[in-house]
């Protein structure tokens, strides 16, 4: 007997008893849909969730460090406890390095870290605290230098206006909040207005410049891009205050959506008020730099860590990567090249572990009722055995082999778990779609969200799940088909 | 030579505690193209025999030959290949699949003997067509007579051409007329096909003007060679 011999046999025992075949069969449809929706619920929820940090840029991004003036000044004294330091000027969430950073973040570096296969490009991050006039308003602001062009997802959304248009121009591009605080009626009104960075004349007064380098400390104190702690100042000696005019090109939309995971951080630059190209930042940032790190320049001087007129390199840089599958070749070329390095992604392989978890215990809950199925089958099979047994003893009477008959218990018992399966993954599909339906209709509209996919069903799902009725169907089949193989067909012929 | 040969097979039946010699040292031959009835009143073993020789049964002790060679050392396989190609059989309860008509129960064994498609149902028909059939292929057993039911399964019995036709009690459940037409069949199959029979019955005139040789059993023993 071939194969297509066996098959139509199964079939024609299943048709037989078509009611007990069809109730079988619910069993397994029943089994499978959970599977399915349970588990692509779990994938969902994990699909959402990383699509998220996706959008936001957290995936393909890496911040790099380099060596830090203080950790430069410091050099001659306090090598041997190698602790991270914190860099005096860094601002925004506080990333650490994975490793101490032994080489500079220069200009040269930078060149030399954007050749690594897999960057698509490279921004040093500058954050600064400045005291900014605009609209006759003087507010003391966090602000950062931006590339142009900029592919960051930062600089995608404008409520007016766009994006700084070349990387020499003395352009900036401001937050929406940033427009409410100058006393901007509307976003756009400010596209075209000028804003002054202030500052004392080279001579510096200690006593105003100690403030900025103060605040620079407490970096966190702007974690979402938006000032937590105002420093409203009405201080406003203009005469001997230096000033550095851009125009404003760009409103950033930076408002926190509707909906699950929206708003917080975009990418790992550093947020701020305020972007102006990179090179005007870095320019304005050595220039007036505050005395803190003027203490830390001489000091690197001195202790020969810093050479002659050379410029101490940037805190650090974000790199943007082509494919978040290079990161971690990046990550390790980085480590080589001798510079400290985070990505989110050590984060995400902890939640991913988490989604893990949570998708096996739903696998699990579907995989309990499909174990109920099982029994079913078995079930199903000595039942059928018990009518057939006649039958079966006329097929070894007339030459079937055990193999044979075994083979025919199991295929009936595949084609009850290959059509199961089959209908419960498209059962499962069916209630994912109307619990979307449902979840779209009576919460989200109401809140005004837009629609959200709570369930991924990947091929790999539906197929893997089908996969498993028919192997736990002929595992249900093992004892019945072995039964059915060890009649004794002399007993089965007598039998009425 | 004989084609078919049984020496000293016993065969116990375990009932409880007490066992029943259902054959007691049936020694036989049976040569080859001969037609031969076994005749015994019921309980006689006549049938244990039969299933014996037929490859369904294992004798307690004593061996069955089938061309010289003996049955016992035979794997489960090997067995079954011997059912299915070397001997077939017929019941007096004809023991067709009642959910098959006629051409699917004798094309199940063809099928058992690895023929597909057309070439099975075409062999089928010409089988069913042999026994006088032609007409009543796509009926199932129920739709048929009682004779009408053992030919289709003399035509499954001769799916896989075998050398030995086992009959139990064929015209068991046939009125005479019927009975008669039966063996008539069965004679002229034989002699066309060179058949070997060895036919079990109770009846005394229907086994003397059939077969060229009567074997008498008694309570499990042989009594006559005939």
């Amino acid at each position: 007997m071939n194969f297509f011999d066996i098959l139509q046999l199964a079939f024609r025992n299943l048709r037989q008893a078509k009611l007990r075949a069809l109730l079988t069969t619910m069993g397994v449809v029943v089994g499978v849909a959970v599977i399915v929706t349970m588990v692509s619920f779990g994938l969902g929820l994990q699909q959402n969730m990383l699509a998220r940090f996706g959008a936001l840029d957290l995936f393909n991004e890496i911040t790099v460090f380099g060596r830090s003036l203080t950790n430069l000044a410091t050099a001659g004294f306090d090598r041997q406890t190698g602790r991270t330091n914190e860099g005096g000027e860094r601002r925004g969430p506080r990333l650490k390095p994975d490793k101490n950073p032994t080489r500079i973040l220069d200009d040269a570096a930078i060149a030399e870290i954007a050749k690594i296969p897999g960057v698509a490009y490279i921004q040093p991050t500058i954050s600064l605290y400045v005291y900014t006039r605009a609209n006759g308003h003087v507010r003391f602001e966090p602000a950062a230098g931006a590339s142009v062009p900029n592919g960051s997802s930062r600089f995608k959304t404008f409520l007016a206006g766009g994006m700084i248009s070349s990387a020499d121009a003395d352009e900036a591009v401001v937050t929406d909040s940033f427009t409410e605080d100058f006393g901007f009626e509307n976003p756009a009104d400010a596209v075209g207005q000028t804003i002054e960075f202030l500052a004392p004349p080279t001579n510096t007064n200690e006593k105003s410049k100690s403030e900025p380098s103060q605040a620079a400390e407490e970096g966190p104190a702007n974690f979402f891009g938006i000032p937590l702690d105002e420093q409203d100042t009405t201080d406003a000696s203009q005469t001997d205050l230096v000033a550095r005019t851009f125009r404003i090109v760009g409103v950033l939309d930076l408002h926190l959506k509707d909906g699950p995971g929206q708003g917080g951080m975009v990418g790992l630059l550093p947020g701020a008020a305020i972007y102006v190209p990179v090179r005007a930042a870095r320019q304005w940032a050595l220039e007036h730099r505050g005395p803190m790190s003027q203490v830390a320049l001489a000091l690197a001087r001195q202790s020969g860590s810093l050479n002659g007129s050379e410029a101490e390199g940037y805190d650090a840089a974000v790199i943007r990567v082509s494919d978040p599958v290079a990161l971690t070749d990046v990550r390790k070329r980085l480590t080589d090249l001798g510079f400290g390095s985070f990505s989110i992604v050590d984060q995400i392989e902890q939640i991913k572990t988490v989604f893990l978890i949570i998708d096996s215990a739903l696998g699990l809950l579907g995989g309990i009722s499909l174990l109920v199925a099982s029994f079913g089958i078995a079930n199903t099979m000595i039942m059928s055995i018990l009518e057939r047994t006649r039958e079966i003893g006329i097929m070894k009477a007339i030459g079937a082999e055990d193999r044979e008959i075994k083979l025919i218990f199991f295929f009936e018992a595949a084609v009850i778990g290959a059509c199961g399966g089959v209908i419960g993954v498209l059962a499962g599909w069916g209630m994912t779609a109307l619990a979307n339906r449902l979840a779209y209709r009576f919460i989200l509209k109401p809140q005004g969200a837009s629609f959200i996919d709570f369930f991924s069903l990947p091929p790999w799902l539906s197929a893997s799940a089908i996969a498993f009725a028919l192997v736990v169907s002929i595992l249900a089949a093992l004892y019945p088909a072995a039964r059915a193989a060890r009649i004794d067909p002399v007993r089965a012929l007598r039998h009425d | 030579m004989s084609l078919l040969e049984s020496r000293e097979v016993s065969k116990l039946y375990q009932m409880g505690s007490t066992s029943v010699t259902a054959l007691d040292n049936v020694s036989l031959k049976v040569n080859e193209g001969e037609f031969v009835a076994i005749q015994g009143t019921s309980g006689s073993g006549k049938s244990t025999l039969l299933n014996i020789v037929g490859g369904l049964d294992h004798p307690t002790s004593g061996e069955v030959f089938f061309n010289a060679r003996p049955l016992g050392p035979f794997s489960k396989r090997e067995m079954a290949r011997y059912r299915r190609y070397s001997v077939g059989m017929i019941f007096q309860n004809f023991n067709l699949i009642p959910t098959m008509n006629a051409q699917e129960n004798v094309g199940l064994a063809l099928a058992f003997g690895g023929l597909r498609g057309t070439q099975r149902n075409n062999k089928a028909s010409e089988l069913l067509n042999r026994v006088g059939l032609a007409d009543r292929l796509t009926h199932r057993p129920g739709e048929l007579s009682g004779g009408e039911q053992q030919r289709v399964a003399i035509a499954r019995a001769l799916a896989n051409n075998p050398k030995v036709l086992l009959a139990d009690e064929p015209t068991g459940n046939l009125d005479s007329t019927r009975a008669h037409e039966l063996l008539e069949l069965l004679r002229r199959m034989a002699s066309s096909d060179a058949l070997t029979i060895l036919m079990v019955t109770h009846d005394r005139e229907l086994a003397t003007s059939f077969a060229d040789r009567i074997i008498q059993m008694k309570d499990g023993a042989v009594v006559d060679e005939g």
